[in-house]
Order: structure tokens, then C-alpha cells, then sequence
């Protein structure tokens, strides 16, 4: 089998919410020498990216996303242990959490699958997230984006804690803050602080891209 | 009220019948908002029933909204049969531990007998209560959460999600128990003599497609609608988020009023407006909160405009729970626009 055709099947299964099927392509691609990495970057990550064009476009649902992205993870369990170079460049670093006060993650779990396929490494803290161990993981990664999230109007005001702690802490310059949630908007990220609003998953891992890239510029 | 000609109460049976009112109704839907108003933590609030009745009876009085809706949290019923949730002192209680995260384990899962239980009994009080404050004025409603929404706090909602596709069997039988019990919880509700207002934001189209909700939402809606409309009185059905994709469904499953969010109005009138009497949809947090007086009164303009041509009735509304921390002159200006721009 050839490594385009082992990518395209790592891809299917996934889009095709296969998840023995992608555990399998999985095996296959070891078998026949598929550099592990490429087959997340190039097999995997694009069904997923797939699954996310199907759930902007109204075809896929929370539901399929989910069990897209346990398709994706089965897989990526299996290819992980064999990878051994390093990748080329380092990912851009994004702490995700919801905010103190919140417990509904169900989006932040999809951006954070979305922004997983596309390349991020992404640091999850979950949900009911406190700002001091959002500037602490901040403390640890020490550069990167920081994307917060609440569905909760009455939350919302603890997003900007996260930024002012990052000022103190002096670590501002370092990260992008974004924000997600049916109660944000442009205005109230501007309000606070933070560097740009993500209406759905789609738009936060465009800001994700567009922050990364302003944040690379900023270094040099 | 200043320039009105009818009570609250004359004012919803007049809609109700399909009779001339002065007005367009107003019900900004203040929820855990009614603790501020009375200047009490929402956690004290929510688990007495007599300090939350006289909490939206003094949000009524202060600001003549033409429906109050008693209310805590979503979780209430999956709290009767066995979710665990933590109260924060002064916001939304939230869920803990779901009764049934691990399905082989049904130890917490209660199967019958749950309008007794948990904090349901705080509603019936609390409707009593606004009862006696009120002498009649104002209509009082209270929410029940949909199966589906009681579903997805029996399982955590994620796990019900991926329920839709591994163990379609768990998710429905999860929801008929779900429907039983708020079927009694509504039972109760009315012959306490409030008006149920169901309500299901887990099963919005920002987390369901119209399929998914047609075969795990509405069959468990339309039977909980029944129950309702047989004891005369109306069916409202709210549902926030994005419901554009699932609008069609939720003008079949029986409700006479759909409360709407984050949709276009215009749209959700052209599209189920000949057949269903709507209410929206001032935005929360963008405006209620956030905004101007003046933002609030240009978006009460605009709806009151759309509703005019909302052949089954409008009510203004706001698309979700008034935010708790709203200012109070945001609903004040919602209650001055629909005096000037909604009069008949």
C-alpha cells in the first residue's frame, strides 16, 4: 500500500467516525514503515480538519466531532510511542481552559480537538479554571496564546483577571489571549484586555493561526 | 403601571385567547436575577421557597414585567433522581457528579417518586409564595427542564453525546425516565398554579443537528407538551443558543410560544410565525449587561417591529437569562421601549 493511499485511509477513518477502522490504518502505517509523524500530520490531522469544515458547514454535529476525535486519538495512542525525530519546528504552545465559575466545556473541547488537528499544542486545564493557574501554566510555558472560555454571563468578568495577572507576572508580552463563549464578543475582548474573540471553533483556530503568527513577528 | 391599560394578568389571557391587548407582553426572563433584586445571595435564594417566590415578587415590583418565571438551575430534575451538584454562595449551582457518568453503576439513579425530592419542593413554595404577594396581577411561571436536558445532566453531556451514537438504548431510556419525571414535576407545578415553562438548552442546534434532535429530543418534547396542554394551560418551550437548524421541529412538538436566542427573528418569524407565537430575543450578555440604555431601546425597536408581522404573537423577551449582575436600568429601558415602540 502506498503512504498517500495509508494517509488517506488514517484520514476516512477518522471523518467516518471509525474507530477501529483508524487503529487499524494505524497498525498498517507502522507496519509498512509510514513515518509515525507524518501520519498524524498528514493523515489524521487532515480528517480531522475535514470533520471540522463538515461540522462549519452544518453536516456534523457536537456528537460527530466527538467521536471523530475518538477515532483520531485511538490512532495517535498507537502511532505516539514510534515517533522519533523530533518536528521540524516547535508547535505554538495554547493553555485552554474554562473559566473559574464554569463548567460547561463541551466548546472548549471542541476548539481544543480543532486546534489539536491543526498542529497547537495545546494545554488543557480543564474547566472551572482558576486565573492564578492560568498564569501559572503561563509561568511554565512561558510563551504562547492563552484561550479562555465561558458560556456563563455571569463569568465572564474572571477573563479579565487572567489578563491582568499575565501583566503583573509580566509574561503579557509573551502571550496572545483569546477569547470563546456565546456571552463574548470583539468589544468584550477588546474591554478586558484580551487580543480577539473566536465566535466558533472554525474562528478560534483562524485567531489561533493569525495570534501565533503576530506573536512570532513580535519576537524578532 | 404608568401609561398601561391592563395587568400582566389581563394582558396574557387576553394573548393567550387571541383578544386585543395595549401592548406587546414583556418577559425579560429574569431568573437568579430576582435574588439581586432583593438583595439576597443566589445560594440562600435557591434552596428556600418562600424568600425565592418573594424574590420575583419584588423583581415584579420593581419592574412590572408582564410574566415572572421561578427558576434555579437545568439540573433540578437530574438532581431529583440522583446528580450531585455544588452551590456556589452566590451564583448557579452546577452539576458535581452526574448520577449515571458510569453506566454499570445505577447505585444513585433514582427510578420513581421524584417530585419530593431533591429542591423540587422548593418550587412549589416559592410559586405559593409569589402567589400570595402577587393577589393575580402578574402570571407566574416556573421551568422544567426538558428530558433531554435532565438527560445530559444524568450522564454529563458529553457522555450523552457520544450516548447518541455507541448507546443510542442508554440515551433513550435515560430520556423516558427524564419525561416521567418532568412530567410529574409539571403536574405538580400546575396544581400549584403555575405555568410550566419548559425549557432545554442542551438539545440547541449549537450542540444538536435537526436529526439528532428529532429522534432524542423532540419524541421526548411533544409527549411532555401533551401532559401540559391537557391541563389548559399554554405550552412555552425555550430554547437558547443557535436554533435555526432545529426551528421546524420545535414549531411541531406542541408548544403554543417558542422562546428564542441567538437567531434572526425576522427569519425565525418568515419561517414558523404563521403557526407558533414567539418571544425574543434583547441579547444577555451584549446588551443587557454589557450595553446602553439606548442599545437596549434600539433592539426592542427593531423586535417590536418584526412582531408585528408575527401572525400567531410576539412577546418581547430576552434571548437567555437575564444576566444575574445586570444593571437594573437595562430592564427598566426594555420595560420603557416595549411601552413606547409596542403599543397597539
Amino acid at each position: 500500500m502506498s503512504n498517500s493511499a495509508l494517509l488517506e485511509e488514517l484520514a476516512r477513518a477518522v471523518v467516518q467516525m471509525d474507530e477501529a477502522g483508524a487503529a487499524a490504518a494505524a497498525r498498517k502505517a507502522l507496519a509498512s514503515g509510514l513515518d509515525p509523524f507524518v501520519a498524524i500530520n498528514d493523515g489524521l490531522s487532515v480528517g480531522m480538519r475535514e470533520v471540522g469544515r463538515l461540522y462549519d458547514t452544518g453536516e456534523y454535529f457536537v456528537p460527530e466531532i466527538l467521536i471523530c476525535s475518538d477515532a483520531m486519538n485511538a490512532a495517535v495512542e498507537i502511532l505516539k510511542p514510534h515517533i522519533r525525530r523530533a518536528p521540524g519546528h516547535e508547535p505554538v504552545t495554547i493553555i485552554l481552559g474554562v473559566i473559574e465559575g464554569d463548567v460547561h466545556d463541551i466548546g472548549k473541547n471542541i476548539v481544543k480537538i480543532m486546534l489539536d488537528a491543526s498542529g497547537f499544542h495545546v494545554v488543557d486545564l480543564g474547566r472551572d479554571v482558576s486565573a492564578e493557574r492560568f498564569v501559572q501554566a503561563a509561568r511554565e510555558a512561558k510563551r504562547g496564546l492563552v484561550g479562555l472560555s465561558t458560556l456563563m454571563s455571569t463569568t465572564m468578568e474572571n477573563m479579565g483577571k487572567v489578563v491582568s495577572g499575565l501583566s503583573e507576572d509580566g509574561l503579557r508580552k509573551d502571550f496572545r489571549v483569546m477569547l470563546g463563549g456565546a456571552p463574548c464578543s470583539e468589544a468584550f475582548a477588546r474591554e478586558i484586555g484580551a487580543d480577539g474573540f473566536g465566535r466558533n471553533a472554525k474562528e478560534a483556530v483562524e485567531l489561533a493561526e493569525r495570534l501565533s503568527a503576530s506573536l512570532a513577528m513580535k519576537s524578532v | 403601571m404608568q401609561n398601561d391599560k391592563m395587568s400582566p394578568a389581563e394582558r396574557f389571557t387576553a394573548f393567550l385567547s387571541g383578544k386585543p391587548v395595549d401592548r406587546f407582553l414583556c418577559v425579560p426572563l429574569i431568573l437568579n436575577h430576582a435574588a439581586r433584586v432583593r438583595g439576597v445571595k443566589v445560594g440562600e435564594y435557591n434552596r428556600n421557597g418562600r424568600l425565592m417566590g418573594e424574590c420575583h415578587a419584588a423583581a415584579y415590583r420593581r419592574y412590572g414585567h408582564d410574566m415572572i418565571a421561578i427558576f434555579s438551575d437545568t439540573a433540578i430534575i437530574a438532581e431529583a433522581m440522583g446528580t450531585e451538584l455544588y452551590y456556589p454562595e452566590d451564583d448557579v449551582p452546577r452539576v458535581e457528579r452526574p448520577a449515571l457518568a458510569d453506566p454499570k453503576d445505577r447505585s444513585r439513579l433514582v427510578t420513581s417518586d421524584w417530585a419530593g425530592r431533591g429542591k423540587l419542593p422548593v418550587f412549589y413554595e416559592a410559586i405559593r409564595a409569589a402567589a400570595e404577594a402577587l393577589h393575580g396581577e402578574a402570571p407566574i411561571g416556573c421551568c422544567v427542564p426538558a428530558p433531554f436536558t435532565t438527560a445530559a445532566c444524568l450522564r454529563g453531556t458529553d457522555h450523552l453525546a457520544r450516548d447518541l451514537y455507541r448507546n443510542p438504548a442508554l440515551a433513550h431510556e435515560l430520556l423516558a425516565l427524564s419525561l416521567e419525571a418532568a412530567k410529574q414535576f409539571a403536574g405538580r407545578i400546575m396544581d400549584a398554579g403555575g405555568v410550566p415553562v419548559v425549557v432545554d438548552p442542551v438539545a440547541t442546534g449549537s450542540v444538536l443537528g435537526r436529526k439528532q434532535f428529532e429522534t432524542f429530543a423532540l419524541p421526548y418534547l411533544k409527549p411532555l407538551h401533551a401532559h401540559i396542554a391537557a391541563r389548559g394551560f399554554p405550552v412555552i418551550l425555550h430554547i437558547c443558543g443557535q436554533t435555526a437548524r432545529t426551528l421546524d421541529p420545535m414549531a411541531d412538538s406542541g408548544a403554543a410560544l417558542l422562546s428564542l436566542d441567538d437567531i434572526s427573528m425576522a427569519e425565525a418569524r418568515d419561517r414558523v410565525g404563521g403557526r407558533v407565537a414567539l418571544m425574543g430575543n434583547v441579547r444577555p450578555a451584549q446588551t443587557l449587561l454589557k450595553g446602553k440604555p439606548e442599545d437596549v431601546l434600539r433592539e426592542v425597536r427593531d423586535l417590536c417591529e418584526i412582531g408585528r408581522k408575527c401572525q400567531a404573537g410576539f412577546i418581547l423577551g430576552s434571548g437567555c437569562e437575564v444576566p444575574i449582575a445586570s444593571p437594573p436600568e437595562k430592564i427598566d429601558a426594555m420595560m420603557a421601549g416595549v411601552r413606547e415602540f409596542g403599543r397597539m
